[in-house]
């Protein structure tokens, strides 16, 4: 006989014999039992479980979602994905508020820890230059759901969360002269507690850079914050920043989170 | 695992998500976690309303913590896409097998949860390689750490609910050990871990890292 058969055999043996030894058991009179021997206690389920796992689920990641990442230092991006390429930027891993830059990350490229690079979107003009760093200058990769988008000419604000609408208000944006640059940029710190009323209470900087004031101090880069001068917005009324009044500034700073990725249409 | 370098925990563990759970310190006040995170468990379920004792809160938040860094470390691996085949499968699966125990022992814990810390991985996401070491390592950590706390633990439900995960973890591990050609199952007997050994290793990777700075009461100098 092989030896398939010899286990099957012995199962089917072994069975049968705990069930006639069941069955002996069950068979067995409470009575006929010494009377001294104690019952034995039956043996305990099991407990119940704390923790309610829920079912595994995949990643929702919608076309909503972006990917970003801090400077984890000061580094050359290039043209491309090669140390030999052309330099596009020197980026700085501080913003002049001195928060750490955060850069949009759109691309990867390369295998090995040594030659893996990422294409950033630079806080440079021109506005929307794009360029390749190696991804050990970067940090964590963090993900944003959210998604604010400016309409310049309706000068309307509108924040997304999801892909749905969470906040609309009504804004102020660069004059003629000194235009709101169209494009899609990232929010990369958030100022508050400052003096500076024609700020508002809460500021936001963003990477975008006014294509006419270059010579503006700290490199003439866009922010969102509020304003004392209420009765101006909507309008074109700025020097390309965004201007909220003040309530509105409130709500989007309770709402919106550094790294939410901004477009100006 | 075994020649990772003691570096202190303090230096890295910089948001004290380490701390506060090995302390078992809280964020906020205790909320009866027991409605909410058994609903559903039907003839099983335990009293609703039970508090979970203090010295079980204070093991969950830690098992909270490891479970938080593999559930960052798998879902960082699945949205890089840089992974391929039965690994980025294997990724797949077991990141929503544990960003499913991160939301239950959240659910239990309430307020009482440890805040999620910064994860950094410094890239050993994005490369198989580094992916399916880390890996194997997490999951043998995971394992020896669940069977280190099992004689702290009071309540037998926590209990139970912790060996259903130990043995999750370690089919885990087997799993990644497979797909990094190392042997599934190497021993016939597998020691715990201390909490103060698990918390060596995890803070010698580094990954726990500080959340950089983006706010600032700078007066904005944007062209207003």
């Amino acid at each position: 006989m092989k030896r398939g058969g010899l286990i099957a055999l012995g199962l089917a043996a072994g069975g049968t014999g705990a069930a006639a030894l069941i069955a002996a058991a069950e068979s067995q009179e409470p009575s006929a039992a010494p009377a001294a021997a104690p019952a034995r206690p039956a043996l305990a389920g099991p407990a119940a479980p704390a923790l309610a796992i829920p079912s595994p689920r995949e990643l929702a990641d919608g076309p909503e979602l972006t990917r970003w990442a801090h400077v984890r230092r000061p580094v050359l991006a290039r043209a491309q994905p090669s140390r030999s390429a052309r330099v596009v930027a020197r980026v700085a891993r501080l913003t002049p508020e001195r928060s750490v830059t955060a850069l949009p990350v759109t691309a990867r490229r390369g295998a090995t820890s040594d030659s893996l690079w990422m294409r950033v979107t630079l806080p440079t003009l021109p506005n929307g230059t794009s360029g390749w760093v190696p991804r050990r200058a970067l940090g964590a990769f963090e993900i944003s759901r959210h998604r604010l988008v400016v309409d310049l000419d309706r000068q309307r604000l509108t924040l997304l969360h999801r892909g749905r609408a969470v906040l609309r208000a009504p804004v102020g944006v660069g004059q003629r002269r000194w235009p709101t640059p169209r494009g899609t940029f990232i929010i990369r710190n958030r100022l508050e507690r400052y003096e500076s009323p024609q700020y508002g209470p809460v500021a936001f900087g963003t990477s975008a850079r006014s294509p006419t004031l270059t010579d503006w101090p700290a490199g003439g880069f866009i922010g969102i914050h509020g304003t004392d001068q209420p009765e101006l917005l909507p309008g074109r009324v700025s020097h390309g920043c965004v201007r909220l009044r003040n309530p509105d500034i409130l709500r989007l700073a309770r709402l919106m989170p550094v790294g939410t990725p901004v477009e100006f249409r | 695992m075994s020649d990772a370098l003691p570096i202190d925990l303090v230096d890295v563990d910089v948001d004290d998500a380490l701390a506060e759970a090995h302390h078992g310190l809280t964020r906020a006040g205790f909320i009866v976690a027991g409605g909410a995170a058994i609903a559903g468990l039907g003839a099983l379920a335990p009293t609703t309303g039970a508090a979970v004792p203090a010295s079980d809160r204070e093991v969950l938040n830690y098992a909270l913590v490891l479970e938080y860094l593999q559930a960052a470390f798998y879902t960082e691996s699945e949205r890089s896409k840089a992974l391929k085949g039965k690994t980025a499968e294997a990724a797949k699966v077991v990141g929503a097998v544990e960003r499913a125990h991160v939301k239950a022992f959240r659910e239990l814990l309430g307020k009482k949860a440890v805040g999620r810390p910064h994860f950094d991985f410094q890239g050993v996401t994005e490369k198989e390689g580094s992916f399916l070491k880390t890996a194997v390592a997490f999951e043998d950590l995971a394992v020896a750490a669940y069977k280190g706390q099992a004689r702290r633990i009071r309540s037998k439900s926590v209990l139970t609910s912790a060996l259903g995960i130990h043995t999750v973890e370690a089919r885990h591990a087997a799993w990644m050990r497979y797909l990094n050609g190392d042997q599934p199952a190497v021993s016939a007997f597998d020691l715990p871990q201390s909490r103060k050994e698990i918390d060596k290793i995890v803070a010698s990777t580094k990954f726990i890292s500080r959340r950089p700075r983006s706010t600032s009461r700078s007066k904005p100098r944007y062209t207003g």
